[in-house]
């Protein structure tokens, strides 16, 4: 087919908007940065070259990998937390709620959170971890524990909880939308057919519905992988995240070249991530026509 | 007459416009300061305002390397920065910062000339910073959980805290781990002694709590009884901390391994566009608003004898040091490091080991 003029003039009315989003705000940005991972730091700034030696000192001095093994360990259990609270809650509303309106309050207030801003949320599970905290004037009160506990926050397992808290909804936006998808006849004949509910679940819904598990976790983990504020706020000496670390690159270290060489390194992991739950996503598709 | 209803309205519409536009110039002088909490407190930068017609807007940093990383991110936003002693050298290298002309900073010659004499203050033949106050950081402690008043560095380090003490997420955890280990040469360490610095600060970790990242953060971990024992800014945490009553006290003291001594001072932004209002702000900062103003919002010290001489009860001037530039010397003054990116490299490396 050749462009007309005039189908040119309305493809161009159309997308010439988001391509050039694309181009000036993606596509530009990422080659910037590729490229300042080849630069030098030399005190106090740095300057332009073709070198290697930021991408070498990545991969040989521990200290990075250690954090991005870290970051992707704690990014893991986050989505593992998301999913297993994530799914039972989409189920029950979908499948368990009859009354549409009931379902849909309870669907708006898992998802209002994310009207409040993410460090006020962050911040508010410091207030509940604490020594001083609300978790532990209840243990202390109840007598469970004589003393208020320490455990609870700056450390990973709170750095978890409060990740889960605040990413949860990206869990069950999507696993909601596929599991309100499933048509109902497929489970009745199901039923019809004798299988028991488990069954059911296993053999038709879950199947079904593993294109919003694998879309929710995907979100949940990038989003946790690239997560810099509840280290801060609730981690300990031992939080630091990857994205600590660039900030920390492209702040007092002042050491722009090393920061985008590691940012190129996350974006790698990350497309490969994303390549990954694509053909995870392609297997598992079941086609209902 | 019809033409007398029409002009009326118009006269008055461009009344309007003119004393708006007029307004708006009046209002367009302005100053941007990056500084430190309580270096920009309502109380005086009220006042300067009024006198100088510059409005003041600031924004804070938390450590020293935020600085450069601020500037670097794209200069022009900020008119003065007011980094400490060991920071000023590299502002000048890395060329954020321009000369600045003493003569029109009223009050500069009566500034400790041990401070404005500085040798990285006085380079290249030019001045480069002006001093704005000065301090120490010493250590703060919660006398109701310790039963020997502690007196040496070695309290971060021990076991018996664990999980009650805090440091300052700062490349200083350097200066305090070496003097600890017994070295003088804090700022200019070969690297066996950073290797050493390095493991000590390791095996410290699990006895860490939290790093501080801001004054506010300290304050909120020793009020909330999440730490006992930490470095400080002196002056500003205690006070703060016993400001809230919380029933039990926190109390400062100086380590027999020294506190160590820095000194703030205001830098002139390369090529700002309102060196005007910069320069009424640098000679209001000298005067005695500017000078006791600071004294007061921080709990810091005075550069400044002669701008505190009315302002300031004797009782006052002693406890912040006035004109006992002596005191300098029981301290360990900050210097920047020889080797900056060594430094900044061994305590990322810290943090981010397991």
């Amino acid at each position: 087919m050749t462009l007309t003029r005039r189908t040119l003039a309305s493809f161009l009315a159309l997308f010439s908007l988001p391509l050039a989003w694309v181009l000036l705000l993606l596509v530009v940005p990422y080659a910037i940065m590729i490229s300042v991972g080849f630069w030098t730091r030399q005190f106090p700034l740095f300057h332009p070259d073709f070198q290697f030696g930021n991408y070498v000192q990545i991969f040989s001095d521990p200290q990075y990998t250690t954090v991005i093994v870290r970051t992707l360990k704690i990014a893991t259990f986050v989505t593992l937390g998301a999913v297993i609270l994530g799914y039972p809650l989409a189920y029950f509303l979908v499948f368990t709620v009859r009354s549409a309106a009931l379902r849909n309050l309870l669907y708006m207030s898992v998802i209002v959170p994310l009207w409040v801003s993410y460090l006020l949320r962050a911040y508010t599970w410091k207030i509940i971890l604490g020594t001083d905290g609300a978790l532990n004037s209840l243990l202390v009160s109840t007598g469970i524990v004589d003393a208020p506990l320490d455990i609870f926050l700056y450390n990973q397992t709170a750095m978890v909880i409060t990740l889960v808290y605040i990413f949860v909804p990206f869990m069950v936006m999507p696993l909601f939308t596929v599991l309100d998808n499933i048509p109902r006849r497929l489970i009745e004949a199901s039923e019809d057919l004798g299988v028991g509910p488990f069954m059911t679940f296993w053999k038709v819904i879950f199947p079904l519905s593993l294109g919003g598990v694998i879309a929710g976790a995907t979100m949940t983990f990038c989003l946790a992988f690239g997560d810099f504020v509840a280290p801060v706020l609730v981690g300990g000496p031992n939080g630091t995240m990857v994205a600590n670390l660039l900030q920390t690159q492209f702040g007092t270290a002042l050491n722009w070249p090393l920061g985008s060489a590691l940012a190129t390194v996350v974006l790698a992991l990350v497309l490969v991530l994303l390549q990954l739950s694509m053909r995870l996503d392609r297997a598992g598709r079941v086609d209902l026509a | 007459m019809r033409m007398r209803t029409l002009k009326t309205p118009m006269i008055a519409a461009f009344a309007a416009v003119a004393i708006t536009a007029q307004t708006l110039a009046a209002t367009a002088a302005e100053l941007n300061i990056l500084t430190w909490e309580g270096y920009a407190a309502d109380k005086f930068i009220s006042k300067f305002q009024t006198e100088s017609g510059c409005k003041v807007t600031a924004s804070y940093v938390g450590s020293n390397d935020d600085f450069a990383a601020k500037l670097a991110a794209g200069g022009g936003v900020y008119d003065i920065i007011t980094p400490s002693l060991d920071t000023v050298p590299m502002m000048r290298l890395a060329g954020f910062v321009q000369a600045i002309d003493t003569a029109k900073v009223q009050g500069h010659d009566s500034i400790y000339p041990e401070f404005s004499k500085n040798s990285d203050f006085v380079a290249e033949g030019a001045t480069w910073a002006v001093p704005l106050v000065w301090g120490s950081v010493s250590l703060i402690y919660r006398p109701d959980k310790f039963t020997t008043k502690p007196d040496s560095i070695s309290v971060l380090f021990d076991p018996a805290y664990k999980g009650k003490i805090s440091l300052w997420d700062d490349k200083s955890a350097i200066y305090w781990t070496a003097r600890y280990l017994g070295y003088n040469n804090v700022f200019d360490l070969t690297d066996e002694q950073l290797d050493a610095v390095k493991a000590k600060l390791i095996e410290q970790k699990p006895l860490i709590r939290k790093y501080w990242a801001s004054a506010g953060e300290l304050t909120e971990l020793m009020a909330n009884q999440e730490v006992y024992v930490s470095n400080a800014w002196t002056g500003l945490t205690s006070k703060d901390v016993n400001n809230l009553k919380k029933g039990f006290e926190v109390v400062e003291f100086t380590p027999k391994e020294k506190a160590e001594g820095w000194m703030d001072s205001m830098m002139l932004v390369k090529d700002t566009p309102n060196q005007d209002c910069a320069y009424k702000f640098m000679s209001f900062m000298q005067s005695a608003d500017g000078q006791c103003g600071i004294a007061e919002s921080t709990g810091y010290f005075p550069v400044n004898p002669k701008a505190v001489e009315s302002c300031m009860s004797d009782e006052l001037k002693k406890e912040r040091q006035v004109n006992n530039i002596e005191f300098v010397k029981s301290l360990v003054m900050w210097q920047q490091p020889k080797r900056l990116d060594k430094y900044l490299e061994v305590w990322n490396a810290v943090k981010a080991a397991p």
